[in-house]
């Protein structure tokens, strides 16, 4: 078999641009068989535009596009099914009213066999099949249920099952693991293992590098919607990769700087609710950032949603700066003076139909109206400071959101709340998705915004970053704290282990 | 969180759990409405379905409601609206005339043929424009609505097909019953049988539901959205056609307005049925038995003594009322399932 | 296709075509031009053009039929033009071509009350007497107005039938056409009257409304029938009504036991008279009315007549009219259509 030398995927100075916006200039990437090759670059480098044309959702402007040696030119996503190529997008594509199954199965759904049911659809088979793919991933999700109401992780899990089952020979994945928990990304990693041994060939695309130090064996860097270099991983370094990642030096990652503590801001007690959380109490002070750390699922997030009045909750009290909040009334909870950047941006931050500058200046929008009335101008003048300080990668704050990269559009969110001047700003998942030279830039943000007397309560699922940045860590498991860690005394063992500890088994 | 426990399977047989899924159903409700106004009429004037003509236009009347809602809700679960179906079905009753007048002796299957020719010719024409030039269906049968009315108005004039035009035979079909089952209810129970069939265990149908639910997302899967909603305009269309020959059997006429403002009542009985204005959900069977509910409280309120004045408004409450339960109900079964979802990951 | 029908304040003249739904628009391929010149000026024979709404409409087959026979019995000469479609000056032009040619009189039925008037008064001061039938134009524009019928007329003879198909007495109801049409309105009314005054026994217990509409008048019928056990009789005062209501009752239990009268079309109702549904109804003759049309227009141009109230002239076998206030001569009292001669009309 000559397939040794042939890569499976061979792209050559690639490009497509989209009116006066170039999203790649010239794109190469070459990826063998049995090979998992990462995918890095900062947020708005043209990783995903990449990944479209090579799923036939976007047609390429030039270059050239091979697979398995042959020049191809898909024309839509089915073509490129059915040349054996699977991509699980950055953003998950899900029908909210079918079925998981059904979901996974979408367009070759398992017809049955014999006379009277050759044109039916085999429900139990594919059921059968759905659960299957679950036990591969370890995961636990009725295949019968709608997907409506999943979350995140869990619509990331099924694009995965969705993937893999195509049983394609070249497998792209779009920041799959963002949403994922550890378990989760483990067990993606061990199919994923399996795949490149059966032969098939991986692209994998993430901002974490110790990911892609463990999984991939090839790296290729882009910038700018440009091929800047293919190492391999075994060869290279982190800094080394980040360094052709932004073209300059990035600095400290995680900038803490001691801010003075003071008044406290946020007073939560005794906040319940049945089935998710209960008894839980703490303060945030002004200056300080609180990091809210444990497993996904632990009740971090719903807490957070309670504070903040998205959900109602059973009992307890929400007091900001002396005063009580209302439960379950998030308007109430932004004149008081909080502000939410959720963890869903795509779906609970974002209008995605909107421009940036709209979506930026949202929340303010009381603020900068004239006599009731706001421009345009209005808008951008509000919006502009804040997009330039996160390099949200824009050309133009009219530019529709929906068309932003992934990361892009997170900044968006956030620069969107920083603009209310909170007192305590709630932030979910902070730099998920987002570049290491951005993740620099947004701790940096929080840091200087504590100096300046804010109070911040951070979610985070990566250690090293709640570690960096907080000065207080709460560990929660199981809806419950069951730990009050001060900066100085935390260390990854310490809150790994109140996260943990008497569940059957440690991760 | 353990991670080597596999799937749980159902605790709930495949026969307890249709069960569940009926009783908690959209389409349940309704019907119960529907059994309780035919109950409260009956109970007040029992020939309302105790006599031969009562139980006869109590299954009749809503049958040609009952097409044009099944081709609606094909269309509507694919996040389109078909407003030109009252147009269609004008045409294809005066054509049906025409066909008479022209052969008196036209044997009934080739009318029945030709009306549904005719429908998926027109139905091809709007599924043409807003599936190969995405032009919103709203706009599109908006237009061919007054279109094909305004084609019909210049054949038609003031000219009626009156009963003499229309041979014995066939107008006898309008009335003709099998088993106290009048054929044309018949006719639309088999095609809603196999309409229902084919969403529900084919892949096409599947693939409609999914374009409804998500356009992009259809799109990124690599379904052919485009030929989808092109057939589901066909299949509305030529359900219209159907319909068109459905009345002139049972009205023995047909003029420049026959159907005119049925396109709104096919839309309403669909939302009634509890089918997503915005698509991706909802049964044929929900469309079905709001068509019956539609026409038999147009029937009974005279009965139950609300007056031809007020019947507009009560069935205006009646759609506000299912699109506002709709409301709720989604809501509540969307927490329902970031519950189940929290629970068996407890469970884990 | 609605129009607007305008009630002139004396002679109660009614537009009733319009309201009834029976003129109408354009057939298919009428030729646009009369097929027969105007016929000329000169010599002894009367030349009496007419000019209906639009060609190929059977009804006005039916009155320019009657016309013509009229015409030939008197010995003129008889033409017929008119526009495809009805449109409020699609008539203009046929006036102008027919005043040209110096006809000696027009038989119009108007399309609209006011855009006629200036070809009509060009027409009248070149010399051509002008009649309207059917359907009136300005009093201002014409010489004389052939009414069909009159409101009472109308409400009378259904009363009339309804009374005699039920024994006169037993509950009837009324099917009329939308709830604001204000024909069927002013008829209902003196239909009311009538029955209070002379018709003790018959109880009107209900008037329900079909819109004009197929699948209502038909509905609200099923509906009437089953929310008045006892009724005895339906009067409907539309053409669409009616039709629907004999096709309702023509298949259900109560063919036979409840009467149904009113103003209905030959053609719709034949049907239905022949299978015994319907034992009679009314509306006006319009091969009568266009034969008085053409005799009331030979006696203006022969000067027996000059349109004042009083005059008098006798139309073949019709018999003797009188000309009533504004210049409308009155057809009489609406046809009455049944079994024994419905098999002689053909619109
Ligand atoms: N449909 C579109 N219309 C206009 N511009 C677009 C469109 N899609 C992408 N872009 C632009 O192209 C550039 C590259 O986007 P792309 O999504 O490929 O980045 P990425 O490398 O995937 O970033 P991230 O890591 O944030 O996901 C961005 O500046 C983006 O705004
Ligand atoms: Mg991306």
């Amino acid at each position: 078999m000559s397939a040794a030398t042939t890569p499976v995927l061979e792209l050559r100075d690639v490009s497509k641009s989209f009116g006066p916006v170039v999203a790649l200039r010239s794109g190469s990437l070459a990826v063998g068989a049995g090979s998992i090759h990462a995918l890095v670059g900062e947020n708005g480098a043209g990783k995903s535009t990449l990944v479209k044309v090579v799923a036939g959702v976007y047609r390429r402007d030039g270059g050239e596009f091979r697979l398995g040696g042959q020049p191809v030119d898909f024309a839509s996503t089915a073509e490129s099914k059915d040349a054996g190529v699977a991509v699980i997008y950055q953003e998950p594509t899900l029908f909210p009213d079918l079925s998981v199954t059904e979901n996974i199965f979408m367009g070759r759904m398992p017809l049955g066999s014999g006379r009277l049911s050759g044109r039916r659809i085999d429900k139990g088979a594919m059921h059968a099949e759905a659960t299957a793919l679950f036990q591969r991933l370890g995961v636990h999700i009725d295949p019968r249920r709608p997907a409506l109401g999943l979350s995140i992780a869990d619509q990331q899990i099924i694009e995965i099952a969705k993937a893999i089952s195509l049983d394609a020979r070249l497998l792209i994945m779009d920041e799959p693991t963002a949403a994922l928990s550890g378990n989760e990304v483990a067990r993606l990693f061990a199919v994923a293992r399996s795949l490149r041994d059966e032969g098939r060939a991986l692209v994998f695309i993430s901002h974490r590098f110790d990911e892609v130090f463990e999984l991939c064996d090839t790296v290729t860097v882009m910038r700018d919607g440009s091929y800047i270099s293919t190492d391999r991983v075994a060869e290279t370094t982190e800094s080394q990769i980040v360094a052709k990642m932004v073209g300059r030096e990035v600095g400290d990652l995680f900038p803490k700087t001691v801010a003075e503590i003071g008044e406290v801001v946020l007073d939560v007690q005794n906040l319940e609710t049945a089935g998710e959380f209960h008894g839980v109490s703490f303060q945030v002070r002004a200056g300080e950032i609180v990091g809210l750390a444990g497993l996904v699922g632990a009740g971090r997030s719903e807490i957070a949603r309670a504070v903040f009045g998205v959900d109602a909750y059973d009992a307890g009290t929400v007091t900001l700066a002396g005063k009580p909040v209302p439960a379950h009334d998030p308007r109430g909870a932004i004149r008081a003076g909080m502000a939410f950047v959720p963890e869903d941006r795509r779906q609970q931050g974002l209008v995605i139909q909107g421009s940036v500058g709209k979506n930026i200046a949202s929340v303010i929008r009381s603020r900068i109206s004239k006599s009731g009335l706001i421009t345009a101008g209005s808008e951008y003048a509000a919006a502009r400071p804040w997009a330039d300080r996160l390099e949200v990668k824009t050309n133009a704050l009219d530019m529709k959101a929906a068309t932003m990269s992934g990361g892009n559009q997170q900044k968006v969110v956030i620069a969107k709340w920083l603009a209310t001047n909170p007192k305590l700003l709630i932030i979910d998942e902070p730099t998920r998705g987002i570049d290491v030279g951005t993740k620099a830039e947004v701790h940096r943000l929080l840091s200087e915004l504590a100096g300046q007397g804010l109070a911040i309560l951070m979610i985070s699922s990566e250690l090293p970053e709640v570690l960096g940045m907080a000065d207080r860590v709460l560990v929660v498991r199981e809806g419950q704290i069951t730990a009050d860690i001060a900066r100085d005394d935390a260390t990854p063992e310490n809150v790994m282990a109140a996260a943990t500890r008497s569940s059957e088994k440690a991760s | 969180m353990s991670t080597d426990l596999l799937v749980e399977p159902s605790r709930q047989s495949a026969g307890q759990r249709a069960l569940t899924t009926f009783l908690r159903s959209r389409e349940l409700s309704i019907a119960i409405v529907l059994v309780l106004i035919v109950i409260a009429a009956t109970l007040k004037r029992h020939t309302f379905v105790f006599s031969h003509d009562g139980w006869r236009d109590t299954l009749l009347t809503p049958s040609i409601l009952l097409l044009l809602a099944v081709g609606q809700m094909v269309v509507i679960v694919t996040r389109n609206v078909d407003l030109s179906v009252g147009s269609v079905l004008g045409i294809t009753a005066y054509a049906t005339g025409k066909i008479f007048i022209a052969n008196p002796d036209t044997p009934v299957v080739l009318v029945f043929a030709a009306g549904l020719l005719i429908g998926a010719v027109l139905g091809a024409m709007n599924g043409f424009l807003v599936a190969f030039f995405r032009v919103p269906a709203l706009v599109v049968t908006l237009g061919t609505m007054y279109a094909f009315r305004g084609y019909l108005t210049h054949q038609a004039g003031s000219k009626r097909i009156v009963a003499g035009d229309i041979p014995a035979n066939f107008e006898k079909l309008g009335t003709q019953q099998l088993l106290t089952v009048p054929v044309l209810t018949l006719i639309g129970l088999a095609v809603l049988a196999v309409v229902g069939y084919y969403l529900h265990t084919a892949r096409g149908g599947r693939e409609l539901y999914a374009i409804g639910s998500d356009p992009d997302a259809a799109h990124l899967y690599g379904l052919n959205v485009g030929r989808r909603v092109f057939g589901a305009f066909v299949l509305s269309g030529a359900l219209a056609g159907l319909a068109g020959v459905f009345s002139v059997a049972r009205y023995a006429t047909a003029f420049a307005g026959t159907g005119r403002d049925l396109e709104l009542q096919a839309v309403a009985a669909v939302v009634i049925g509890g089918v997503a204005i915005f698509g991706g959900s909802g049964t044929v069977w929900g469309a079905a038995i709001g068509a019956f509910l539609l026409v038999t409280i147009n029937r009974a309120l005279p009965i139950l003594g609300i007056s031809d004045f007020w019947q507009g408004a009560v069935v205006g409450g009646l759609i506000i009322g299912a699109i506002v339960l709709d409301r709720v109900l989604s809501l509540r079964r969307a927490h329902q399932l970031i519950e189940a979802r929290d629970v068996t990951e407890e469970e884990g | 296709m609605k129009i607007r029908s305008k009630r002139y304040a004396a002679g109660a003249v009614l537009a009733l075509v319009a309201s009834l739904g029976l003129a109408g628009c354009g057939s298919d391929d009428s030729s646009t031009a009369g097929d027969s010149g105007g016929g000329g000026g000169g010599g002894d024979a009367t030349t009496v053009t007419f000019l209906p709404k639009a060609l190929g409409n059977p009804y006005f087959d039916t009155s320019d039929a009657g016309g013509k026979k009229a015409v030939d019995e008197f010995g003129g000469t008889y033409a017929e033009v008119g526009p495809d479609t009805i449109g409020p000056d699609t008539q203009v032009s046929f006036i102008d071509t027919a005043a040209q040619q110096g006809v000696n009189a027009l038989v119009v039925s108007g399309n609209d009350p006011q855009a006629l008037c200036d070809s009509l008064n060009a027409a009248r001061d070149a010399g051509t007497k002008v009649v309207t039938f059917d359907s009136d134009v300005d009093p201002t524009c014409r010489d004389l107005f052939i009414n069909q019928a009159t409101a009472e007329g109308i409400a009378k003879v259904e009363v009339d039938m309804i009374a005699e198909q039920i024994g006169d007495s037993g509950e009837v109801a009324i099917l009329s056409a939308a709830a604001n049409a204000t024909n069927q309105n002013a008829w209902i009314k003196i239909m009311e009257q009538e029955l209070a005054d002379n018709h003790p026994d018959i109880k009107l217990v209900d008037t329900v409304y079909g819109d004009d509409d197929d699948q209502t008048s038909f509905d609200k019928t099923a509906a009437l029938l089953s929310d008045h056990p006892n009724l005895k009789g339906i009067i409907s005062p539309t053409t669409v009504g009616i039709a629907a209501a004999a096709r309702y009752l023509s298949t259900s239990d109560a063919k036979g036991k409840v009467a149904l009268t009113g103003l209905g079309t030959p053609n719709q109702m034949r049907d239905y008279v022949e299978d015994g549904t319907v034992t009679e109804f009314a509306l006006w003759n319009p091969g009568d009315l266009g034969y008085l049309a053409a005799y009331a227009a030979k006696a203006l141009v022969d000067g027996d007549i000059t349109g004042a109230e009083g005059d008098k002239f006798t139309a073949g076998e019709l018999g003797d009219f009188e000309v009533g206030a504004d210049a409308t001569v009155l057809l009489g009292e609406p046809y009455r259509f049944n079994k024994d001669n419905i098999a002689d009309f053909d619109f």
